[in-house]
């Protein structure tokens, strides 16, 4: 990752808030990280050892879990999350191309956030809505039959 | 449990309801190949490599994790079952580098002996090289993920056996490996290097950190560690001369697949370059090599002079708590019919006077009344006095398992942060020296609010109503001010541990070293009578002991007043009865013991010493008393392994062999037998320490009639209690315990008016803190630097993870006396004062400071002086204060 990215502030009394509520209850682990990303956008690497003392597991574990699963994530993440789909339509239709504009305008790789934590560069295996592809999708906003122009236009209106 | 028949291969085989497949077939010899499972693992169904065909199904399953049930018809062998078994193993090799040729896991890979039989070499599928830098920065493990196959067993051997919880799975498929926190390096991670993953590892990716190539032994030799008070076996691999490898033995169920880092790890000591080669003598200042024979007649000459010129009483064995139960046996017999003295005496004597006194008052049984398996049946477990993970690792994974895996809950009284504290359920942090009177509140509150077994009290028990009248004094809430503890947290730590159907109780060298250890303990057994929790299963009081035989250097009769089997000295019948056995006159006066003998310095009450396995310039305090001591002597003879810092003061040293040279047995905390088997010939001349003591018997005029170990082992078994057929077994395997039932039973026998409870005599602390010391002083046991560090010192990676050499402060004290990390300071005590460099750390409470137990001259700062009814200056802290002071000074 970017190192030079700054660290969003992460208010420990929160944090610790979040987590003393599920105290005790080894079955929650789930739910509760869920809420700390919830609240924080992402799960920051010092919750681990607050989580694993609550829940009574061992730091190692809660870390095994939060790494299994693709919708925990472990950095920061940006404001905007930009999702581009590379399912076959789109790959058939130019969907390649596509993301490497969109990479081109973002600066940034697959899975990195911007220093300014505006963006987050992500793709997708397919969105479902091949009639309209190529597509993306930035936060909830599907945009579809995506070409240059759209893409220019867009990184420049936000 | 139902009988269930199933078949397999063609045969038919049976076993019982909830057995898996693989159990079965293994139990019937039936080879099913597996990289994930282990008999002390849960099966999680990895590997894949177990499968087995159902011939009803065709269902291909796993057979590790599946169930067996009536009728059905398995075959490990059919063409199916080939085909994929062979498939998975190709698959494994395809990532696996082609590094065999200098994979020092040699023939011991699991992977490689798997192909090799399943005639698997090269093959048709494209190489998928997983490439991992090799992280080999610790002297003890060193990790190659490119090797792993991910069978968890490593992971799961970190949860379930020692229960540390160090690794698990990182991240997933290509990428999933397993990892500490953070993905930092072991060293760098709570992994204690106890060496359970290492020793489970199928492949190369976990491998000893050691001279390379050592690859697959000649043999190996089940034995025991020779460490701590749990006495694990142990097995030792050995090539040549050496052993380069100390294992968990497969299959035992005691070590259950883990030792710790100084069994795994500490036994090189045994190849240290200082070890002793051949006798030696001083002449002016130095010592000269010389023969067995020379040594022993100068050895002879001095102690038969000093017995002419100054009478037998000036004259002391000390016995050592490392050395068998044989040699002490013995020793003993030397001091009390060659030497004619009762002034025998061993290192674990102070603290098993503690537990003696203590539970002998109070049940009637004068050690640990249950065993480790049923601690961990246990649905409430007490743990005081002691950092169970340092002191007895086994014994912590033991509670830790409980708690983790089994869902007990734990009361954890000790002021320090200690690693069972992130496990316990209710954490008290007691004023030091107050834990008598916590547990004395804690009975009061049980009577109180009636929550004993008045059933089992009122039948069974003695003395409940004095107990209950002298408690009725005691409130709660002076409990609490003088343990400086809120009332209510003593109110549901009694609570908890009487409303728990089976408690168990763990105490520690906190407890047993204490100025008021006998008081605790007895206070312990109260509770513990209170509520029934002493006899029946998974219950007890498990006293935990420092050295691996601590229990049976006492029991075997090392103790300046107790004959073996713990016969009073002073007891017609038992001397007349060892008279008769040895023909011999017995002194029946008691003799010294070593700190009281030591104590006095240069008025030391002794002209000769012959001191075997014992170190005691660094175990007592105040080591410059006992340095004046031992020079002002007229002879001293030292055995041992390494010219120690009491050898120095010697003028005849005997080379004596290391417990991987000899044979005999050690008594475990629990009262367990384990056998030493020799793995290798003594180091240059030494010899085992019997064999010494016989010489020197010999030499001295005075033939002791043994010439074997197998002729003490049967005087043993004949003529102590305690003892008797603790040889029964011909192959001495320790998983039959036997012997530990006959001897519970009896014990049990002679119990006329017990168990009864203890009145306590006195509700105040047993010291008030002197203003000008503030602080209490505790010396910090870690887990590489064993004991006073004479054997673990030598060991060569032990010595590399000592601790720093830092005075340890909490942080709410240093901020008082303006203190940073790095500040120097001076300790004071009333008896001695040292300079040190502070370290701030979290896992002190307030008042409390501690140094590591290597740190040089610490035991200065202790107190010499012997608590009421005790031979021992009470060694579990001592009051100290800080000032700081320039870095020049």
């Amino acid at each position: 990752m970017n190192k030079a990215q700054k660290e969003p502030e992460i208010n420990p009394e929160v944090l610790l808030d979040i987590v003393t509520a599920y105290r005790r209850q080894k079955w929650s682990l789930i739910p509760l990280v869920q809420e700390i990303q919830a609240e924080f956008g992402y799960i920051p690497p010092q919750s681990i050892p607050l989580i694993a003392d609550a829940l009574k597991l061992f730091p190692s574990e809660v870390q095994g879990v939060i790494s299994f699963y693709e919708q925990l994530y472990t950095e920061p993440r940006g404001k905007n999350i930009v999702r581009v789909c590379r399912g076959t339509a789109c790959h058939v239709r130019g969907g390649k191309t596509v993301l490497k504009l969109v990479k081109q305008h973002l600066g940034l790789e697959e899975n990195q956030t911007s220093d300014d934590l505006e963006y987050t560069l992500e793709t997708v295996a397919c969105l479902g809505i091949c009639a309209l592809s190529p597509t993306m999708i930035i936060n909830k906003q599907v945009y579809g039959h995506m070409n240059p122009q759209k893409i220019k236009q867009l990184f420049k209106k936000e | 449990m139902q009988p269930v028949t199933i078949t397999i291969n063609q045969r038919v085989v049976s076993g019982h309801a909830g057995m898996t497949i693989l159990e079965i077939a293994r139990e019937s010899k039936i080879d099913i190949p597996t990289l994930c499972d282990d008999s002390s693992l849960e099966p999680v169904g990895a590997c894949r490599l177990c499968l087995v065909e159902n011939e009803q199904s065709g269902a291909l399953l796993a057979s590790c994790v599946t169930a067996v049930s009536p009728g059905m018809i398995i075959n490990t062998n059919s063409p199916r079952v080939l085909e994929h078994r062979k498939t998975i193993v190709k698959l494994l090799l395809a990532s696996h580098p082609d590094a065999c040729l200098v994979c020092d896991k040699g023939n011991r890979c699991r992977l490689r002996q798997i192909a090799s039989t399943m005639n698997i070499g090269f093959n048709e599928l494209e190489k998928i090289p997983q490439f991992a830098a090799i992280q080999e920065l610790n002297p003890f493990i060193t990790r190659d993920m490119a090797k792993c196959v991910l069978c968890g067993k490593c992971v799961r051997a970190c949860r379930e056996i020692v229960v540390e919880g160090a690794i698990d799975y990182y991240q997933r498929g290509f990428s999933a490996h397993p990892a500490t926190l953070n993905d930092t390096p072991l060293e760098r991670s709570p992994c204690t290097f106890c060496g359970a993953c290492l020793a489970l590892c199928p492949t190369g990716a976990l491998m000893e950190k050691e001279v390379p190539f050592q690859g697959t032994t000649g043999s190996s030799v089940r034995t025991a560690c020779a460490y701590c008070g749990c006495g694990c076996p142990i097995t030792l691999e050995i090539k040549g001369r050496r052993v380069v490898r100390a294992l968990p033995t497969k299959g035992d169920f005691f070590s259950n697949g883990a030792l710790c880092i100084r069994g795994g790890f500490g036994y090189d000591y045994i190849h240290s370059k200082e070890r002793l080669v051949a006798p030696l003598i001083k002449e002016g200042d130095h010592f000269k090599k010389v023969s067995w024979e020379v040594a022993l007649k100068a050895a002879s000459a001095g102690l038969n002079r000093v017995k002419s010129q100054f009478g037998p009483d000036a004259m002391a064995v000390f016995g050592s708590s490392k050395c068998t139960n044989e040699e002490n046996y013995l020793l003993q017999r030397f001091a009390r019919t060659v030497l004619k003295t009762n002034n025998i005496d061993n290192g674990s004597s102070p603290y098993n006077l503690a537990i003696r006194s203590g539970l002998g008052d109070t049940t009637g049984y004068l050690s640990t009344t249950n065993l480790l398996e049923a601690l961990e049946e246990a649905e409430l477990i007490l743990v005081i006095g002691t950092d169970l993970t340092v002191t007895a690792p086994r014994a912590a994974y033991a509670v830790k398992r409980a708690v983790r895996n089994k869902q007990a809950k734990l009361i954890l009284i000790e002021p320090r942060q200690t690693k069972l504290a992130s496990f316990a359920h209710w954490w008290l942090r007691p004023e030091p020296g107050s834990e008598a009177l916590l547990l004395n509140g804690m009975a009061s509150v049980i009577i109180e609010e009636k929550l004993f077994n008045a059933e089992y009290v009122s039948r069974l028990t003695e003395g409940f109503s004095a107990l209950a009248d002298a408690l009725k004094s005691f409130s709660l809430e002076a409990a609490a001010k003088d343990t400086h503890l809120p009332a209510d947290e003593i109110l549901s730590a009694a609570r908890a541990y009487a409303g728990a159907s089976k408690s168990a109780i763990v105490l520690g060298p906190g407890i047993t070293c204490a100025a008021s250890g006998i008081e605790s303990i007895k206070a312990l057994s109260n509770l513990a009578l209170l509520t029934d929790n002493i006899w029946c299963s998974s219950c007890g009081i498990y006293s935990i002991q420092k050295d691996n035989n601590g229990m049976g250097a006492c029991e075997i009769g090392s103790l300046p007043d107790f004959l073996p089997g713990y016969q009073p000295v002073a007891d017609l019948t038992a001397r007349n009865k060892f008279e008769r056995l040895w023909q011999s006159e017995l002194p029946a006066n008691p003799g010294l013991s070593m700190a009281e003998a030591l104590s006095r310095g240069k008025e030391i009450p002794l002209k000769a010493l012959y001191v075997v396995g014992e170190n005691p310039v660094l175990s007592l305090p105040q080591p410059r008393q006992t340095r004046e001591a031992l020079s002002s002597l007229d002879f001293l003879v030292v055995q041992d392994l390494f010219l120690t810092e009491t050898a120095a003061f010697a003028d005849v040293v005997f080379p004596a062999a290391s417990f991987a040279e000899k044979e005999g047995s050690f008594t475990n905390f629990e009262g367990r037998i384990n056998w030493l088997k020799q793995a290798i010939p003594p180091y240059g001349e030494s010899l085992p320490d019997w064999e010494i003591v016989l010489r020197l018997a010999k030499e001295m005029g005075d033939q002791l009639p043994y010439s074997t170990l197998e002729q003490v082992i049967t005087e043993i078994e004949e003529f102590v209690p305690l003892y008797e057929g603790y040889d029964h077994q011909e192959e001495r395997p320790s998983e039959k315990w036997s012997h530990w039932e006959e001897r519970r039973n009896l014990a049990f026998q002679s119990l006329a008016g017990f168990p009864r409870f203890s009145i306590p005599d006195c509700f105040s602390p047993p010291h008030k803190k002197p203003e000008e010391y503030p602080f209490c002083l505790v010396l910090e046991e870690t887990l590489p630097f064993f004991g006073n560090g004479t054997r673990s010192g030598k060991a060569r990676r032990l010595k590399t993870i000592y601790p720093p050499l830092l005075l340890k402060i909490g942080t709410d004290d240093a901020a008082k006396l303006a203190l940073a990390t790095g500040n120097a300071v001076r300790i004071s005590s009333p008896f001695s004062q040292l300079n040190a460099t502070v370290d701030i750390c979290a896992t002190l409470p307030p008042g409390m400071i501690a140094l590591p137990a290597s740190f040089p001259d610490a035991m200065d700062l202790f107190s010499p002086d012997m608590g009421k009814e005790k031979n021992l200056p009470p060694a579990s802290f001592c009051y100290a204060q800080l000032e700081r002071v320039s870095l020049d000074e």
